[in-house]
This record gives structure tokens, C-alpha cells and sequence, in this order.
């Protein structure tokens, strides 16, 4: 006797899988990722825009300052584990997060989700800037640790290029908006600012925080191509 | 006198590997319609508007009041629930898609067990189950309600994680509405015997740290869930309580 021919359940595609309560080690990868924006690496960026804008007292008092961040203890020591590896790490495992995500602001252009993707086009302008910058400033030409009074001379060579004065100013503004909005974003997911007034209120303290370090930036990087000190000779101490 | 009409562009797709199409239709208008009762329409008079005929429309509803969370789809792009969502506020041709993030099952219907499968991991529950009589609960005081409340409202209709740009296959991410009912059991008096459980889960893969807050779970939410909130205090529960596990072990 004939049966009727019941249609199978379909065979659904897997889709996203559950959490994995309680397994893998992304969180401490992730939190490492977090908390290295701030410190040191943000630590660092207020350093060096501060320092940078010694240049605006002219070539011997830039000279000076990167004489005196020379002359740290353990100097070298402190720029691999408090500068490089952790920028290294950052923009690394950053790009790695880029990759995971699904940005979905074409469909839902909300203003968070702007800045959720704008954090990533920042972090990818730092990350290749940040990478030519200490290569060609760090690493080849004038050995600025051994020679710290040549880095007026250094910059201004660099910055006399048309070109790489623009990539500077346009890193520059976007490495300010990346650690404002990281600053900002710190304080919402470790839940210092769990509430949305506060979240609101911080919102306003990180911007000005952002445009004043970009003012700050920027005042350094005008030092070298303004009128004040045109073709800057070597200073001597 | 030409009848109002309304015209939906709805996709559709027979099984899970069928290739997707779009049939279009076109309905006579009624006063208040709104997504599923033009689906229903539709159903009563399967005929796309070149006047061929179709199957029935599949889809997931249920009370039609925006309470049980079933009939989450796409909406002219956006994800909501169809039974809210007003024809006279919809711009046409009215667009329907099944949600994109969960497996298809055929035309609107789609499968969202993984929203089951993180409650569970998460142990999304006040635990009473005993072989005696537990007593009353203790009292929850009426501050502790105005706080509960709110998370309480979850229908677990998904689109929080249907707009996450985090929920995704690559990052096995929990979603906003699992962070949000693991703060509504930990700050339950009775349900908070499993907090400590509930935040070690929080912090596995596709775990709470993977949220990108981007804001959109929030900004979705046809039930106003303070999702952003919860995710902020639920972080900084997990960090605590990971810190201190580290720290004791």
C-alpha cells in the first residue's frame, strides 16, 4: 500500500552558534585590546603631542625635550614595552575586530553606528600612518636618540613635502577622533558610564577632549612649516 | 472610483536552499491595516499583482499586539515587528524580508533558537524547582522594580541582534537581549544565586566583551529595553568578577 510522501523537515543552514559560556580566552584578549587604547597608549599620545609642541619655542627647545625623553632610564626598554608592542598589539588585534564585524550602516545609519564605523576607518588611518611615521622618523634618516638636537631638522625636512604635510594633519585629526571616541567607549563598556545621561554628559567631555588634543596636535605640526622658523638650522646647546 | 490599494514587494523563498525571489502584490486598503494583517490578506487571496497565483505567505506571528515577539522582519530594510508596524506609516512599495542573521526556514519564517540556546547558557531563570514547599520569595522592593521592570519587558523578538553589526557568524556574539536578562536574574533576590555563573559565562566567546556598541540593539528595540545600560553594567560585572576569580584561584 501506497504511504503518503511527508515532505522531510528542511535542513536549516547553521547560523550564528550560541555563547560559549565559560570557554575561550577572547575576553582577556579583548579587555587587553580595551585597555591598552588607554594606557599606555593613549598615556603616550598625550605625551608625545605635548612634546611636540615644544617645537612651537623653536629648534633648541625641541631639541631639548627629545634629549630629555632620551635620557629616561631604561629608555629603550620603555619604548618597546610601552610604546611599540603595545601599538603593535592594538592596531593588530584591532583590525582583527574590524574583520569579525558587519558594519550595517548603509541600512541603519544611526549616529552610533556612524561612529562604531568611523572608529575602525580611524584605527586603519593610524595604524598605516603610525607604521610609516616611526619607520621614517624612528628607525632610518638621522638617529634622533643619538643626535636629538637634528629633530627639528628632521621634521621640517619631512614636512616640507606637500603631500606628507597632509597626511599628517588628516592622521593627526583622525588619531585624535579614534582615542576621543576609545575614551568614550572605554567608559561605556567597562561600565564606569553605565547610565545615558552620564554616557551623554561624558559624550561632551570627549569631544572637547578630542578637538582640544587636535588643536594641540596640529599647533605642533604648524611649528615646523609656519613662518616662525623657516628652514631652522641645527641648533647648537 | 479606482479602490485604494496597498503594494508590497515581499521575498520569498520555498525551503532553505531554494533560490530567493520576489512576488509583488497588490491589496485593497482597509482602514488601520497593518504588516500581518496584510499578510493575512494576502493568504486569503494568494495572487501576486500580475495576477498569477501563489502559496500562502509563511511567517511567524502570533498576538498581534507586539507582546510575544514572533513576527520580527525586515520592514523596508529595518528590522521590526510587522504587527506595529502601520500600513499608513510604511512608505510603498511596502518591502518584507525575512531577517538576514538567523537560518531560514521558508519565506519569513526564520529560525531563532540561538536567542533559547544563550538564555539557557546564560541560566536566564529564577531557580525554585525542590521537593518542598520553598516558602514565599523575598520581597522585591518597589526601587529594585523600577529597575527590573524594564529588562522584564524582553519579547525576544531578536532584532536587537538582527541590527548588531557584532552578531555574526565570525563572532558567535551573544546579543543584547541575553546581556540584558542576565542583569534582570542577577538583580532578582532569588535569582542572583546564579550570578557568578551567569558572568563566567558572559565572559566565553561571543561573550559580552564582544559587543562593539554600536547602539543599534537600542536604538531597534520595539520594547525600549535600557540595553546599552545593561551591557555597561553587565561589562563591568564581568570584569569584576573575572578579576576576582583570578585573583582567588
Amino acid at each position: 500500500m501506497a504511504t503518503v510522501e511527508s515532505p522531510a523537515s528542511p535542513q536549516l543552514r547553521s547560523g550564528v552558534e550560541p555563547l560559549r559560556a565559560g570557554q575561550g580566552s577572547s575576553f582577556i584578549w579583548r579587555k587587553l585590546h580595551s585597555l591598552l587604547g588607554i594606557v599606555p597608549i593613549g598615556a603616550f599620545l598625550l605625551e608625545h603631542l605635548l612634546s611636540n609642541y615644544e617645537a612651537l619655542k623653536g629648534p633648541l627647545a625641541y631639541g631639548n625635550q627629545v634629549k630629555f625623553l632620551n635620557s629616561l632610564p631604561m629608555v629603550r626598554v620603555l619604548e618597546w614595552v610601552f610604546i611599540f608592542l603595545p601599538l603593535l598589539y592594538h592596531g593588530l588585534y584591532g583590525f582583527y575586530i574590524w574583520l569579525r564585524g558587519k558594519s550595517n550602516v548603509v541600512y541603519y545609519p544611526w549616529a552610533g553606528n556612524w561612529m562604531y564605523t568611523i572608529q575602525r576607518y580611524t584605527g586603519l588611518i593610524a595604524l598605516a600612518y603610525i607604521i610609516q611615521h616611526v619607520w621614517r622618523q624612528r628607525f632610518t634618516g638621522v638617529m634622533l636618540p643619538e643626535n636629538p638636537y637634528y629633530a627639528f631638522h628632521k621634521v621640517q625636512v619631512e614636512l616640507s613635502n606637500p603631500w606628507m604635510l597632509a597626511i599628517y594633519v588628516i592622521a593627526m585629526i583622525a588619531i585624535c577622533w579614534h582615542f576621543a571616541y576609545g575614551v568614550w567607549l572605554f567608559a561605556a563598556k567597562w561600565g564606569i558610564t553605565p547610565g545615558v545621561n552620564a554616557r551623554r554628559r561624558f559624550g561632551y567631555v570627549c569631544i572637547a577632549l578630542g578637538i582640544g588634543l587636535a588643536c594641540l596636535g596640529l599647533a605642533g605640526i604648524f611649528a615646523f612649516v609656519g613662518p616662525w622658523y623657516p628652514s631652522a638650522p641645527i641648533p647648537t646647546p | 472610483m479606482a479602490e485604494r490599494t496597498v503594494i508590497f514587494e515581499i521575498k520569498r523563498q520555498a525551503n532553505p536552499d531554494a533560490p530567493a525571489v520576489w512576488e509583488r502584490f497588490e491589496i485593497p486598503w482597509r482602514h488601520g491595516m497593518n504588516v500581518i494583517s496584510a499578510l493575512m490578506d494576502i493568504a486569503g487571496n494568494p495572487v501576486t499583482a500580475d495576477g498569477r497565483q501563489t502559496t500562502p505567505i509563511t511567517y511567524d506571528s502570533n498576538c498581534l499586539e507586539e507582546i510575544c515577539g514572533s513576527c520580527a522582519m525586515l520592514i523596508n530594510g529595518k528590522a521590526r515587528m510587522a504587527c506595529s508596524a502601520l500600513i499608513d506609516n510604511l512608505e510603498q512599495p511596502i518591502r518584507i524580508e525575512p531577517l538576514t542573521k538567523f537560518p531560514l526556514v521558508r519565506d519569513l519564517q526564520v529560525d531563532r533558537s540561538v536567542l533559547f540556546e544563550n538564555l539557557k547558557r546564560v541560566k536566564a531563570w529564577v531557580p525554585i524547582d525542590g521537593t518542598y514547599d520553598l516558602g514565599p520569595g523575598p520581597r522585591v522592593y518597589p526601587q529594585q522594580q523600577e529597575t527590573n521592570y524594564p529588562l522584564s519587558n524582553c519579547i525576544s523578538c531578536t532584532c536587537c541582534m538582527e541590527v548588531c553589526p557584532q552578531f555574526n557568524v565570525e563572532t558567535g556574539f551573544v546579543g543584547a537581549a541575553t546581556i540584558a536578562q542576565v542583569k534582570l536574574f542577577n538583580n532578582h533576590p532569588t535569582g542572583k544565586v546564579f550570578k557568578e555563573e551567569r558572568l563566567r559565562a558572559l565572559a566565553g566567546d561571543g561573550g559580552v566583551q564582544e559587543c562593539g556598541y554600536a547602539q543599534n540593539c537600542v536604538e531597534a528595540c520595539p520594547k525600549q529595553l535600557p540595553l546599552t545600560t545593561a551591557i555597561s553594567d553587565i561589562g563591568r560585572d564581568v570584569v569584576v568578577q573575572k578579576v576576582q576569580d583570578w585573583l582567588r584561584s
